[in-house]
């Protein structure tokens, strides 16, 4: 943790986060509005009454895209929490069991891989029909877990052969407890990249399901702002701020959630680091090795 | 060749269990399986259709293992069914078309941010904390983490609406016929820049942090210090000793990448009203064309399992011990 704090990616990713975090939360405090009623003239522009212009039914860009904000976060966090689950399970079960087990899971896990993962999510959703953000997260949990299963097993396997999982091993610990506590921390930095790309995952493909149409339209969320936008020709009519403002929202959250991403596989990763903090490392490389 | 046989009948399993959900999918839902499939088409469809698009889709009378095995008959007989918004044209003729212009675009755009993605990757890596790596580093990072749905409204919106550089939509212009002409081709490549761009942008990120990556990790290998030590060029240690070996695991990403690709690609369609899939599965979608959505499923497993089977053939050509093996 206190790795993270000092890098400087990953301050910038935590900072954007935890701004949007408040904007959510905050959002009665920061708007009067409504988000689901009509509550001015359709497609005003920016103005002081609505500091984001209004939608084609009048109702209050800034409000929804606050409110929205919920929405994106739960399903991200919740999904990638999902998504991690079943993966790291998998994966550390797949790993440290081998045997048939391994090659039932391992075969599954492929499978799934080169299923293609957005036509298998319309098809369900389609079926589902006007999926709520809850049940887009289930879905979500259930389709995209083998990525993180694939990595957690390889990464279980190393695991396995080091001499405390041996002892633990011959002192007769149980199966499930050397799974939960021998194995489970050290590979826990795989589990945090796995969480870290699934939240990201999860908020593009909610807002990507939703963009198309598939999603509940009475939720409020930054995918459904944009399925609505796209559907009244925002565009072409010259509404541009209903547009943007999802966009802009979405862009940064993404961003920030990938600063944090690309600084936890930094840490995990000491060689991969830019910059002028190169630390240690780079000294030594200065001086010993040339541009080795 | 056994490898290359092995992962053949890996991938017909993957595309049976993209068949088998098709089947279960409408099953499991609540409510008569029938009536969900085909209520979108109300009055319209004249009954002999409907009772030919049920024993496509396998609804006769019977158990249902004898269910599945008139739809899996009606799958790889090529029989996809006939859409519904569309109708009477078959889903696979509505697809097949629309797959055209999908690959069109995806080829061409994978394949310049591969090799721009790639090189910017290795560059970065050489020059390793100098700016440009910072510049290069960082622009992946956004490029990357921005959805595809953002950056293909973003690109609509700048170049299409405002500087009004490009068309807004259409792979060409309408009023030209489609021929081998300079004209029409030269409108297509017109109306390909902005969709093309967009998917450039999602996708070269991708391929410059993991090219960057993977040469940092073998810039410290043995062979490239012993390279260095025999006095080789600089290019040649960049190219023939770290980058040819880094292009391995590069080739093998690829192929999990194909999936988020397609899905990017879907999305880029969707915005630019480009007639590929996407915008196909997006009509499908909301006039709820129940065998075109099933339908696309098993184009696009079918699209990625090829990609996965050439990436498989470039992997035993890139790495010699799989030939032996």
């Amino acid at each position: 943790m206190k790795t993270l704090l000092r890098n400087r990616k990953a301050l910038v990713g935590l900072a954007i986060i935890a701004t949007i975090a408040i904007l959510a939360i905050a959002a009665p405090l920061l708007t009067e509005y409504n988000p689901a009623t009509r509550t001015g003239r359709p497609h005003q522009a920016p103005s002081m009454d609505h500091i984001l212009g209004t939608t084609r039914i009048g109702q209050d860009v800034f409000a929804r895209v606050l409110y929205g904000a919920r929405t994106s976060l739960m399903v991200g966090f919740g999904a990638g929490l999902l998504i991690t689950l079943v993966g790291t399970v998998l994966g550390i079960v797949a790993g440290y069991r081998g045997g048939k087990t391994d090659e039932v899971i391992s075969f599954f896990t492929n499978m799934v891989l080169v299923v293609p993962n957005l036509p298998l999510l319309l098809v369900l959703a389609a079926f589902i029909g006007q999926a709520s953000p809850v049940v887009i997260a289930l879905i979500l949990g259930a389709t995209s877990w083998a990525w993180g299963a694939r990595v957690t097993r390889a990464e279980t396997l190393s695991v396995k052969q080091k001499d405390f999982v041996k002892s633990a091993e011959m002192m007769g610990e149980r199966q499930w407890r050397i799974m939960a506590f021998e194995i489970f921390p050290n590979v826990i930095s795989i589990v945090g990249i796995n969480f870290i790309g699934s939240v990201i995952f999860a908020i593009i493909t909610q807002a990507t399901l939703e963009f198309l149409g598939l999603g509940d339209p009475r939720a409020i969320s930054w995918g459904n702002m944009l399925f609505a936008a796209q559907k009244a020709s925002a565009l072409s009519v010259g509404a541009w701020w209903e547009i943007l403002t999802p966009c802009f929202a979405l862009a940064f959250l993404g961003i920030g959630m990938s600063l944090l991403n690309f600084a936890v596989d930094e840490i995990a990763n000491p060689r991969l680091r830019t910059g002028n903090r190169l630390g240690r490392w780079s000294l030594l490389v200065r001086n010993g090795e040339g541009r080795l | 060749m056994a490898f290359l046989f092995r992962r053949l009948a890996f991938y017909l399993a993957a595309f049976l269990a993209a068949a088998t959900i098709n089947f279960f999918l409408p099953r499991l839902m609540p409510g008569d399986p029938i009536q969900l499939m085909f209520s979108s088409a109300g009055a319209e469809l004249p009954p002999e259709s409907l009772e030919a698009l049920k024993l496509t889709f396998g609804f006769v009378d019977g158990p249902l293992w004898q269910q599945y095995l008139t739809y899996l008959g009606s799958i790889f007989t090529g029989d996809l069914g006939r859409s519904i918004k569309y109708f009477p044209l078959p889903v696979t003729s509505v697809l097949g078309h629309a797959l055209i212009w999908t690959l069109v675009l995806m080829g061409t755009a994978t394949i310049i941010s591969f090799i721009l993605g790639t090189w910017l990757g290795v560059m970065a890596a050489w020059k390793r904390g100098s700016r440009f790596d910072v510049i290069v580093s960082v622009s992946a990072i956004f490029a990357t983490s921005v959805p595809a749905v953002v950056t293909s409204l973003i690109v609509l919106f700048v170049f299409g609406f405002t500087l009004d550089w490009f068309p807004n939509g259409y792979a060409a212009d309408p009023s030209l016929d489609p021929a081998f002409t300079l004209q029409y081709i030269s409108s297509v490549a017109y109306h390909g820049v902005l969709p093309m761009v967009t998917l450039c942008t999602v996708l070269i990120g991708g391929f410059t942090v993991t090219m960057r990556n993977n040469m940092i990790n073998l810039l410290g290998e043995d062979y490239i210090v012993m390279a260095r030590a025999k006095g080789l060029s600089d290019r040649r240690v960049m190219l023939w000793y770290a980058a040819r070996n880094a292009l391995l695991p590069t080739v093998s990403s690829l192929a999990i990448a194909i999936g988020t690709i397609l899905g990017g690609s879907l999305v880029t369609e969707v915005v630019f009203n480009y007639p590929g899939l996407g915008n196909v599965l997006y009509q499908a979608i909301l006039a709820r064309d129940y065998p075109v959505i099933q339908g696309q499923l098993l184009i696009m497993t079918a699209t990625m399992l090829v990609a996965n089977f050439i990436v498989d053939v470039s992997y035993v050509l890139l790495d010699p011990r799989l030939k032996a093996a």
